[in-house]
């Protein structure tokens, strides 16, 4: 079997498509030997199986213990097995109920009652390899689960867990569907990428990479690569469990440290249930721009061009959303299955935007022999295609289609007389030409799959093995035509063609074993895992195009003009492969009632690192401490009561491919500006090769009180953190001359996060027809990077006269990207800026873009049939930065002919001051948003066929509350410097909406 | 029960066997050639295509920052000035103009950044058992990028090939380097082609490493000085070894282009010594036009940026070609004129242009502020032309032939100097000086090479860098050197600080 893993002498783990097929076989075959014995027989038995209410269960498998000699109950509970001895015994099981065995003693008619399962009913938690009871984690565990999800227009994982889990920092970058989400768990850790959680998906580790190309818009910019979630349908997802601490998390050691979040998709229950949901959605801006109106922009003394435009109403829509979710499946015991077909098409308010995902999946698995074999199988596909619009990260002086929209002279006519666009110059580009004159949409497919299979070798000890491949082949396909009068484009036009695929395998075995000693209960993991990560990029550009017709353009690509070294060019490919190889143990030790013990290690290695620094060792150690268990805890007031203590070390590996060796390769060919000019890339070195790269490590102490008052009535926990990253892996400045201006290193420095975590659930009511209860969440994080030689610069702002300015600097002593600006101090008498500290840059007493607190509020209201829940989510002690209002805000602008907000007419600055980065763009970004409010309705039927039938009303983004100026504090434009990422900086960003949906849902 | 046994046993084995590694974790490279290390530090590359890299990478000189900028923006030919929201850029402009650069300046970095990280490479070439032609390349490329490196900080540092990422590269005096840089090139000298005028010269010959070597002995006073900011003292003999050179250059095809415009255009040209292979000098008319000064040959609007002060331009006597050069109403040059633009500018159908955001009719204006600047204030100046240009000229004959007038003035021979002055006059349509003395060499060369990016090392050398001029804020006569940069200082305790930093 190990053969076909070796290849041209080197050490291969690939498998295919048929060496999956191989390793099934494998499988098969152990169920093939499966022996029936037969016993004598005697009587027949029949009965009916009903629960507590009396009324019959369906689909309760009925076996003769010891023989696979069974039945399943019919619609109305009932069963009949022939041939049972009459001195037997009937094992009755059905899921969520506690199964019973009851002896034949020669009865034919036996009738069983049974009850739900108490211990099944506990809350359990996903943790990596395996579960556990909420209340016997030792770790800093949330799970959530459908009820607690997000609701209305949600297209990603990350948005059905946004503010619902204390110290899980969920942001929106802009209100772009299906664009890129800022996830952080208990603040930010490193100066490099690769601050987001390890996303684990029905057991398989994600890629932490991106399965689409961002990419070129000609002079409108550069746009970000798409949430790499898309792929998967929420509707798909059964619940979401984060594992914040070090203790939870070392057991995936070096992709740990910024914690990790496991998703669960559903799997088939119960007799078997067709469900069907459709939702329409309707999204509009929340908040306009407060720009000038064409008479307002005349009266400031605005050029008059004769017209009245509102390029907002240009360019902003009404946009709908189609949901449509169809799934079956059922399970008992033994087997399970789900198959599902999900189909949304969400249109974004920016007029072409939006984006269309057909998804389907795959969910089953099958006990064998005696039910030691379990297998389990699951695919999930996703067919995503975004059509984007050219609003980018980072335009210059004459921006892209949403800086078009805020500057462009209200009294320009979008149209001539005869229909024709009015287009002035490349420098103010036609908002309505950006639109009609660009197609660009981007079409990735994703398939994860995996497959396991578990054996039960002898009683408590179980050997799993799991096979997992993720898949993603993306196309970008973008067209300017030259039509558009915009930099770059016009009269030559452009298109970009990027590709990105991605293949990782996974490759997972290992053993549980559960044992109870006396009593000390043991529960031991022992594992081995092996991933690998193929990467491939292709990017090409086409210019000097003969024609104008933008599917020509990409279609038929030979339509660019290739003569005399113009055209189009591969611009570059790039292709790497990694792998990570992993050993790990858990430990859970049960000391008593009182006192549970876990111990985990993994042993991570990596190609990313060089010779001798492979390996990584990641140990944590847990203890809690169950109070409630001790009699001087009053139980009339407590209900829970337990001490959580944890430490652990992870690790961060994010880092580019091969950074020890000294490479070489052809660098970027390209194309000039006017398309008139083929660079050819060079022959150079990759990288200053560094041998001495290790894994960045997070150690991390945590201590976490569970409590439960009143019955649970009252149930919650509080935490209190304090992580501390080093060996930070970074570029630093190559002492010069060098092979690059940069070298990657571990820095010396600290990283330090720290801070306090609340979760309280508090049920008021709870009748029969009347229920209410409030969830809430609360989390404080202070940030500081300490003994961090020499600073970091990174924000950067763009627009007019901008070229090379940033706003923020990483240094010892400061919160991780803190502000570093020059104090603004209002205008002299001829306008001009003051600055009472001098003109430059300084930090302001440790402002910075990261929240000191964040909060979620939920508040569920049931009624008889009806439910109302509503949600609300908090932001606070941040600071924004609006490039927006620094490029195209400012009476220098206005002066310039372009369009600006109503409050800079008012503004004493004077129309030749440059607007240098400064305080006087940078505000509060506190917010509290009504987040999302739902209101359902089940429709009482009394048909057969008709389990249930529900309506909802949802809305999301329902009011805002904040004191920022522009258009949504929450957001995140991609402001990097040298790959040094930035955070809280608003620019270009596509607005966001409210939006209500209207649902029903029915399950046959 | 057998079956069960069998089972257990299976799953058992199945299960360790998969406990052995898959992986010994060795990165196979796909997309890149990984150099096996042969364990003494450094590891051989390719030479040819390196020393190719370099010369695709030549168009660090036609940008309108970093190298040109520092050159160019801190003397008294050009100014920045910043147009309302227009250049303020962080005051990066502001700050070369008015002499108040720091150690944290943006383009002191990425000069320093550009300019080591090819002198390294020319190391890497010469480490890689390069040709005999192929090591004389290198090291007149390396030559010319240190040259510089010792031109603008007075150190440089040089990291052999067997220094790794943790050793920090040696620092030589401005002394040091110089005699290090004269023997590179002298060696190089021996191995390098004999090449002609071309209008494409791109490779490193002859008459480029001459040219280079006149330019360094001419200033050999200044980098030899125990105070960068001088007095100097200029020695005979060097100013022999100039003459030498320039006479090393002519002998090889090289002479003054008797039109004045045409070593910047396509065309073959005796002055082109040295110039820029993929690149195109599109910068150099976009940093000076009018946004509103478009045409077929410049489609997208410029960029409306740098000029030049009145005082600079009151120099020029009338009827001086390198002053202003009527095209005409030619088609397809859009009304753009060659040289200095001053008063209303015109389309090419002889519409006057007026200024789209202002409404006001475009008259580039002799006052030009640094701060707060009007977007028609300014003269603007046009060497290359969006219509007929070429590659850009790095070094080119009439900088070599003023370089032999200069060296003979200072030896003293100013007869035969203004004998050189003046031929050049003549083919510029300026009239014949009667004397040649220093401060008329000076301003030849400034009428000649205008932004041509030698003004800063020329002003320097005449002593006339701290002179004021408009908006130059800060006279201090520690400026002749840029600082290091702040980032480079943390990262190589063999630099230091240059004093007045």
């Amino acid at each position: 079997m190990m053969n076909r893993f070796y290849q041209s002498g080197r050490k291969v783990f690939g498998f295919g498509l048929n060496q999956l097929a191989g390793k099934c076989s494998m499988v098969i075959l152990i169920s093939l030997f499966l022996s029936i014995s037969a016993f004598a027989q005697d009587i027949t038995v029949s009965g009916k199986v009903s629960d507590k209410s009396g009324d019959g269960l369906p689909g309760v498998t009925v076996q003769v213990k010891g023989t696979s000699k069974g039945t399943a109950t019919d619609m109305n509970g009932k069963y009949s097995i022939a041939g049972v001895p009459s001195n037997g015994t009937l094992a009755v099981s059905f899921v969520g109920m506690t199964s019973q065995e009851v002896a034949i003693n020669g009865r034919s008619t036996i009738n069983v009652t049974l009850t739900d399962d108490a211990a099944l009913l506990e809350e359990v938690v996903v943790v990596g390899y395996g579960t556990v009871k909420k209340k016997d984690a030792t770790g800093a565990v949330n799970a959530i689960g459908t009820k607690d999800f997000n609701k209305g227009i949600i297209n990603n994982a990350q948005q059905l867990m946004q503010g619902r889990v204390a110290g899980v920092a969920v942001t929106q970058n802009n209100g772009e569907p299906g664009g890129g989400i800022n996830v952080r768990i208990r603040g930010t850790s490193s100066v490099r990428g690769g601050n987001g959680p390890l996303f684990v998906v029905d057991g398989v580790p994600l890629s932490g990479g991106d399965v689409t190309g961002g990419g070129q818009n000609g002079g409108l910019g550069s746009s970000s690569a798409r949430n790499p979630l898309n792929f998967l349908n929420p509707d798909d997802i059964a619940s979401i469990d984060i594992l914040k601490d070090a203790s939870a998390t070392a057991i995936y050691g070096a992709r740990g440290a910024n914690g990790v979040v496991l998703i669960s998709t559903k799997k088939g229950k119960g007799k078997g249930s067709l469900d069907y949901s459709y939702s329409l959605g309707m999204s509009n801006i929340t908040k306009k721009f407060d720009l000038l109106s064409a008479d307002e922009y005349v009266k400031a003394g605005g050029a008059n061009n004769g017209a009245k435009t509102d390029w907002q109403d240009e360019v902003f829509r009404t946009a709908y959303t189609h949901q449509h979710n169809v799934a079956f499946g059922g399970g008992d015991q033994n087997s399970n299955y789900r198959f599902s077909i999900g189909n949304m098409s969400q249109e974004g308010i920016i007029t072409n935007s939006g984006i269309k995902r057909f998804s389907s999946s795959f969910n089953g698995g099958k006990k064998f022999i005696n039910n030691k074999l379990s297998i389990n199988a699951n695919v999930n596909f996703g067919n995503t295609v975004d059509n984007s619009v050219p609003v980018t990260d980072n335009a210059g002086f004459s921006g892209d289609l949403l800086a078009a929209v805020l500057k462009s002279n209200p009294t320009n006519p979008v149209r001539k007389a005869d229909g024709t666009l009015v287009q002035t110059t490349s420098v103010e580009p036609n908002p309505v030409a950006i639109l009609q004159y660009t197609k660009d949409f981007t079409n990735t497919m994703r398939a994860l799959g995996n497959i396991s299979a578990e054996y039960e070798i002898v009683k408590g000890l179980k050997f799993k093995t799991v096979l997992g491949i993720d898949q993603s082949i993306s196309a970008r396909k973008a067209a300017f035509s030259r039509d558009l009068v915009a930099a770059d484009i016009s009269t030559v036009g452009q298109a970009y063609f990027t590709d990105i695929e991605t293949k990782n395998q996974l490759m997972e075995n290992y053993f549980t074993y559960e044992k109870d000693f006396g009593n000390i209960s043991f529960n031991g993991l022992l594992g081995y895992s092996y991933q690998n990560f193929d990467f491939y990029f292709k990017s090409a550009q086409a210019t000097n195009f003969r024609t104008s017709n933008l599917d020509q353009m990409l279609n038929n690509v030979s339509s660019a003009n290739n003569s005399a070294g113009k055209g189009s060019i591969i611009n570059g490919s790039s292709s790497n492969f990694n792998e990570l190889q992993s050993y790990f143990s858990r430990v859970n030790l049960g000391i008593g009632k009182k006192v549970l013990v876990t111990g985990t290690m993994r042993i991570d290695g990596s190609t990313r690192f060089g010779p001798g620094n492979k390996y990584g060792v990641f140990p944590s150690f847990a203890g809690k401490y169950k109070l409630i268990e001790e009699e001087f805890v009053p139980k009339n007031i407590f209900s829970d009561l337990g001490l959580r203590v944890g430490y652990g070390i992870t690790g961060n590996q994010e880092i580019p491919h091969n950074l020890y060796t000294q490479r070489t390769r052809y660098g970027g060919a390209g194309i000039g500006s006017t398309g008139t000019q083929l660079n050819n890339g060079g022959f150079g070195t990759v990288t200053f090769p560094n041998e001495d790269l290790k894994w960045e490590s997070t150690s991390t102490i945590n201590v976490g009180l569970d409590f439960g008052f009143l019955k649970d009535r009252i149930t919650g926990s509080l935490e209190y953190y304090y992580r501390n990253t080093n060996d930070l892996l970074t570029q630093v400045v190559s002492a010069q001359p060098a092979l690059s201006p940069f070298v990657w290193r571990n820095l010396d420095a600290d990283i330090i996060n720290k801070g306090i975590e609340i979760g309280l659930n508090t049920i008021i009511v709870d009748n029969k027809d009347f229920g209410f209860d409030i969830n809430l969440n609360a989390a404080f994080n202070k940030n500081i990077v300490e003994n961090l030689l020499g600073v970091y610069d990174t924000g950067a702002i763009n627009g007019q006269g901008l070229t090379g300015a940033f706003a923020q600097r990483i240094a010892s002593g400061q919160p991780i990207n803190a502000w570093f600006l020059r104090e603004f101090g209002g205008y002299d008498d001829q306008g001009v800026t003051l600055y009472p500290n001098g003109d430059f840059q300084s930090f302001l007493d440790g402002k910075s873009p990261n929240p000191t607190v964040t909060g979620g509020l939920t508040l569920n209201v049931r009624y008889k049939s009806f439910d109302l829940s509503t949600f609300f989510n908090g932001v606070y002690g941040h600071y924004i930065y609006s490039n927006n209002a620094n490029a195209f805000f400012t009476k220098g602008s206005f002066a310039n002919g372009r369009n600006v907000t109503r409050d800079v007419i008012g503004s004493k600055e004077g129309p030749l001051n440059a607007p240098d980065v400064s305080t006087r763009f940078l505000e509060k970004g506190d917010f509290t948003r009504l987040a999302n409010l739902n209101l359902g309705y089940k429709v009482k039927t009394n048909s057969k066929n008709i389990n249930s039938l529900k309506f909802f009303v949802s809305g999301q983004n329902l009011l805002l509350f904040t004191k920022y100026s522009g258009q949504d504090p929450e957001v995140n434009t991609n402001k990097q410097i040298n790959g040094v990422p930035s955070f809280g900086i608003d620019y270009t960003a596509f607005p966001r909406a409210r939006t209500f949906t209207f649902g029903a849902s029915i399950s046959f | 029960m057998k079956n069960n046994k069998l089972y257990k046993v299976l799953t058992l084995g199945f299960g360790a066997m998969f406990f052995a590694s898959c992986t010994d974790l060795i990165v196979e490279e796909k997309d890149s050639v990984a150099i096996e290390s042969t364990g003494a530090g450094f590891v051989a590359g390719n030479p040819g295509e390196q020393i190719n890299g370099l010369y695709n990478g030549l168009g660090l000189y036609n940008d309108q920052g970093n190298i040109y900028s520092l050159n160019q923006h801190t003397s008294a030919e050009m100014i920045p000035p910043t147009r309302g929201v227009d250049w303020g850029d962080n005051g990066v402009w502001r700050t070369l103009h008015s002499h108040t650069w720091d150690a944290t300046h943006e383009q002191v970095l990425g000069t320093w950044n550009a300019l080591n990280g090819r002198s390294f490479q020319c190391e890497q070439i010469l480490g890689s058992n390069p040709t005999p032609l192929q090591k004389a390349e290198a090291q007149a490329l390396r030559g010319f990028f240190m040259s510089q490196i010792m031109d603008l900080w007075g150190q440089v540092p040089r990291r052999t090939i067997d220094q790794g990422v943790d050793d920090l590269p040696k620092v030589m005096s401005r002394s040091e380097a110089f005699d290090f840089i004269v023997k590179d090139l002298t060696e190089a000298l021996a191995g390098l082609p004999t090449v002609g005028p071309a209008a494409v010269n791109a490779r490193a010959s002859k008459a480029m490493v001459n040219a280079l070597l006149a330019r360094l002995h001419l200033n050999k006073a200044v980098y030899k000085s125990a105070n960068p900011a001088g007095p100097y003292t200029f020695d005979k003999a060097d100013m022999d070894k100039v003459v030498a050179y320039c006479d090393a250059v002519k002998a090889d095809g090289y002479d003054l282009d008797p039109d004045f415009y045409n070593v910047f255009t396509a065309n073959s040209s005796p002055e082109k010594i040295f110039t820029d292979l993929q690149g195109q000098p599109r910068n150099r008319w976009m940093m000076t036009m009018h946004y509103d000064q478009t045409f077929a040959a410049e489609k997208d609007g410029p960029w409306n940026g740098f000029a030049t002060l009145a005082d600079f331009y009151d120099k020029f006597e009338d009827g001086d070609d390198r002053k202003f050069r009527s095209i005409g109403f030619e088609k397809g040059y859009g009304g753009l004129h060659k040289g200095f633009l001053i008063g209303q500018q015109y389309r090419e159908d002889k519409t006057p242009i007026v200024d789209s955001r202002s409404k006001k009719p475009l008259v580039f204006s002799r006052d030009v502020p640094l701060a707060g600047a009007a977007t028609e204030k300014g003269i603007r100046a046009i060497k290359y032309h969006p219509t007929d240009f070429g590659k850009y000229v790095i070094l080119r004959y009439a900088d070599v032939h003023l370089m032999k007038a200069e060296a003979l003035l200072r030896g003293g021979n100013a007869a035969a100097g203004l004998a050189l002055v003046n031929e050049l006059r003549g083919l510029r349509k300026a009239k014949a000086l009667a004397a040649l003395d220093l401060n008329a060499m000076h301003k030849e060369r400034s009428f000649e090479l205008y932004w041509e990016g030698v003004a800063r090392f020329d002003e320097i050398r005449f002593g006339k860098f701290n002179v004021k001029y408009q908006d130059m804020s800060n006279l201090e006569p520690h400026t002749v050197l840029f600082p290091i940069p702040a980032l480079a200082i943390g990262s190589n305790t063999n630099l230091k600080q240059n004093a007045g930093y």
